[in-house]
């Protein structure tokens, strides 16, 4: 689910680095406040082993295939929302400089998708209700995870197909990307819950203080007892974070829709209607009196782009629709690249002969 | 590169081929690290904002990695093997170009895929010509709070140590399962499981070890040092050329000199 | 220089690691401390660290171990981990014997001079810009007690320096050990370094002092080793007929 910086446009790639900065911000100030220092290398710990576990391939049975955990959940379920957040985003970056897994510029939008979701959606929305609840714990170790994962994907799998198509990469209907992101991403979801459950009811038997909010009352009685205490108004702070951090994408979202992609606005609003899509929605684009001046404006770059390809390719014959100057361009750029790249052979030569020379 | 059937080990051999590269001498290694990060993000950045159907503008961008990758003396050929997980993605969202939009969709789909490869050297030969402390410091420099950057050294130091120890593990469970894929169900939990609990003493003798040695909860990184001229000139002269490159269509001007 | 007196240990669920500890040792001594696996070696050191809450009364220097004064022993103290791993985890060794000093409020240009002085003591310099994840096992563990020295610490604790060494590498961080002119605590099973490095021996078990006294006499004493789980070191077993 990494994304690589060419499936975004700028536009989205910032929005989504506003979004995840706000998320970070809020989360550095909860991690800051709790001041407990060990936090940190726990924290860096805990993220080289998910990242280390992301190695490691599970026989999924009966199929013959195999599969790996992302560790959004994992992390959650052993550090906390907030502390877990930081560490993902410390793996995503990792992965993106040092194995090219998702890009520099996407990195916003990848700790969105799959540290977002999994560490504050996770846990707010599934993990603490579960843990609260009166099931039994191994029940509540097999639910949690599971449910969580499977939901946190198919949020980041939708976000990806949104942030895709907001950026205008794809000419794939909104809908058919959905139709294909989501039921992969709904077994890979299962697959990493398993997984997660797994490793966490092994924990369980080791050492349950590891896990976040499986026993409140039994833990270091004090400290759990502050924790709960100061919960309640930090919640609040990060319930307003999470907010923050929610309008920006959202806002971004409808202004990027807005202004600079019809395609988008053009799905959400009315459907396609090349396909008679929006008929079969029962709406009708005259009747739906939408009038604003974004509408107009998203009209007017819709006609420039659905006609840019008629024009680039039909008044010029030649390859691709590029002018003859352009493909004369390409070919001296691509003489020049060339030449630097001999740049090291040339300069060992010149190092060569000096050096036969003495 | 020599490649196992083990991940893990194959992880080790990326990481250890990036750190060699990183601790190569060359005008760019020398370059201070803020400024190649700032000029790679500037690079990307204006790598993606060219239109789908620019594929002659965007073409020119091609020659800022080669150049870099020149001087810096690391073959462009090394960042190949990377593209491996970019571009069946890019590829993937971009095949349907082609279909739904005919001739048109070819161009943008290749422009995606330029794109992509283009964005991935640039962040290539950003982290093969600087050392991870390097780019810490830079990070600092930014404002990058001191929590993160802090957690990116130490996550990147025991990354090392516990992809090991996964390396290790995978091995001998192979020895012992020489037909299974991967890790049976059986051994779902325990097999990341004991990592875990041997992780949770490894950061806490961690904890204990900073605590000793009074830490405050701020680095202090080696390869610190002023910006020097050589740095702004190249900060400059790069993102001056990425503008150029993004608002006139230089390679069409090229052309058009020939034509 | 250090001095335990009654020292108790126990874990929250109540089980009494450390029972009743009371012994000193004098400015530059070297001390063995040996015992079988679980005897209580690393909780003395970390209660001695001050890493673990203890009752009774540690002093180092002549101050008592407390909140107050935890941040003043500790400077007085080095402390060089099992797995040398846990203790560098700065990317370079350099960096990583920076680390101390700095936060220890010294300037840059002091650090760096007592970076090069450690690594010129233990003929190291080789080392100074290599990566952590880098050298091998036993650079990493000379490395790491270079990290240590370069606080400049009045006493050195050291926790098995000697294990998953080769022969050469164990030998070269037994040379560096009988090198240091401070006082040494050394916690091990490897009774031959002992017998090369230190001329007093701690033999504990069950968290009690079993035996405290010269090297030799303890080192040699067959039946009180084989009664706490131990062997004669090596290197006294050929001897065994002049005991």
């Amino acid at each position: 689910m990494h994304m690589a910086d060419a499936l975004l446009s700028p536009a989205v790639a910032t929005t989504m680095y506003a979004a995840s900065t706000v998320a970070a911000g809020a989360s550095i100030f909860k991690v800051n406040k709790e001041k407990e220092s060990i936090k940190i290398p726990t924290m860096a710990v805990t993220a080289a082993l998910v990242f280390a576990g992301q190695m490691i391939n599970y026989t999924i049975p009966g199929t013959g295939s195999s599969g790996h955990i992302c560790g959004g959940m994992l992390l959650t379920s052993l550090l906390g929302p907030q502390a877990g957040f930081l560490s993902m985003i410390v793996i995503l970056a990792i992965q993106c400089l040092f194995f090219a897994d998702g890009g520099l510029l996407a990195l916003g939008a990848n700790c969105w998708n799959m540290a977002f979701y999994g560490c504050f959606v996770g846990y707010y929305l599934i993990w603490k209700p579960i843990m609260k609840s009166k099931l039994n714990e191994r029940l509540k170790l097999i639910i949690a995870p599971i449910v969580g994962c499977i939901l946190t994907l198919q949020l980041g799998a939708f976000s990806v197909v949104l942030e895709t198509s907001l950026s205008g990469i794809t000419d794939l209907p909104f809908g058919t990307f959905v139709s294909i992101m989501q039921p992969i991403h709904l077994a890979i979801g299962l697959v990493e819950g398993l997984v997660t459950s797994a490793v966490l009811l092994f924990i369980k038997e080791a050492r349950p203080e590891l896990i976040k909010d499986l026993r409140p009352t039994e833990a270091w009685n004090c400290d759990a007892a502050k924790d709960a205490k100061s919960n309640g108004k930090l919640s609040f702070k990060a319930t307003i974070a999470v907010l923050a951090a929610v309008a920006i994408v959202i806002g971004g979202g409808f202004s990027l829709l807005a202004s600079s992609n019809p395609d988008g606005l053009e799905w959400s609003l009315f459907g396609n209607a090349d396909s008679g899509y929006s008929q079969n929605m029962g709406l009708d684009e005259e009747d739906y009196g939408v009038k604003s001046t974004a509408a107009d404006k998203a009209q007017s770059v819709q006609d420039k782009t659905s006609i840019l390809p008629d024009y680039g390719f039909k008044d010029s014959d030649s390859f691709l629709g590029t002018s003859t100057s352009g493909i004369v361009g390409i070919g001296v750029v691509a003489a020049v690249i060339v030449v630097v790249s001999l740049i090291p052979k040339l300069v060992k030569k010149k190092e060569k002969d000096e050096q036969g020379d003495k | 590169m020599s490649k196992g059937t083990n991940k893990a080990s194959n992880a080790l051999n990326e990481l250890r081929d990036m750190d060699e590269l990183a601790n190569g001498d060359s005008p760019i290694h020398r370059l201070h690290p803020l400024v190649k990060f700032l000029v790679t993000i500037a690079y990307i950045y204006f790598v993606v904002s060219f239109s789908k159907y620019d594929i002659t503008g965007l073409f020119i961008m091609l020659i800022y990695p080669v150049l870099i990758f020149s001087i810096a003396n690391i073959k462009v050929s090394t960042c190949f093997y990377k593209l491996r997980l970019v571009l069946p993605l890019v590829l993937m969202v971009g095949i349907f170009n082609p279909i739904f939009e005919g001739r048109a969709g070819v161009v943008s789909m290749i422009t995606l895929m330029m794109k992509g490869t283009f964005s991935l050297m640039a962040s290539f030969i950003m982290v093969a010509t600087t050392p991870i402390d390097g780019l810490c410091a830079a990070l600092r420099k930014i404002h990058v709070p001191s929590i993160l950057v802090t957690l990116l050294l130490l996550t990147y130091r025991y990354i090392g140590v516990l992809v090991r120890e996964v390396a290790i593990m995978t091995d001998a469970y192979k020895l012992r399962a020489p037909k299974q894929k991967g890790i049976a169900i059986n051994a779902w939990g325990s097999f990341l499981g004991q990592l875990l609990l041997r992780s949770m003493d490894k950061a806490s003798e961690l904890y204990n070890s900073m605590q000793l040695r009074a830490f405050k909860g701020e680095f202090f990184y080696a390869s610190q040092r002023g910006l020097n001229c050589l740095d702004v000139i190249y900060l400059v002269a790069c993102i001056g050329g990425f503008v150029a490159a993004r608002f006139i269509n230089l390679t069409e001007t090229l052309g058009g000199l020939f034509v | 220089m250090i001095k335990f007196e009654n020292v108790c240990f126990s874990y929250e669920n109540g089980t009494q690691i450390l029972k009743d500890l009371s012994f000193e040792i004098s400015e530059g001594e070297t001390v063995g401390l040996i015992g079988c696996n679980g005897a209580g070696k690393s909780t003395l050191m970390k209660v001695l660290l001050g890493l673990l809450p203890h009752e009774g009364i540690v002093k180092v220097s002549d101050l008592e171990l407390n909140k107050n004064n935890l941040e003043e022993i500790r400077r007085k103290l080095g402390f060089v981990l099992q797995d040398s791993d846990n203790q560098m985890f700065m990317p370079t060794v350099y960096e990583d014997m920076m680390f101390g000093p700095l936060n220890y409020g010294h300037t840059k240009e002091e650090a760096e001079a007592r970076v090069d002085e450690v690594l010129e003591q233990l003929n190291l310099t080789y080392l100074k810009h290599k990566y952590n994840h880098k050298i091998s096992g036993g650079e990493k563990r000379m490395a790491a007690i270079a990290t240590i020295l370069t606080m400049r610490p009045k006493v050195i604790l050291m926790d098995e320096p000697s294990t998953a060494l080769d022969p050469e590498n164990r030998r070269r961080v037994i040379n560096a050990i009988n090198d240091l002119n401070i006082t040494k605590i050394i916690a091990s099973h490897d009774l031959d370094m002992i017998l090369d490095t230190c001329d007093r021996v701690i033999l504990m078990h069950d968290g009690k002092i079993i035996a405290d006294g010269k090297t030799e006499d303890i080192l040699r004493d067959e039946k009180l080793l084989e009664a706490n789980h131990m062997e004669l070191p090596f290197k006294l077993q050929g001897l065994r007929e002049f005991i």
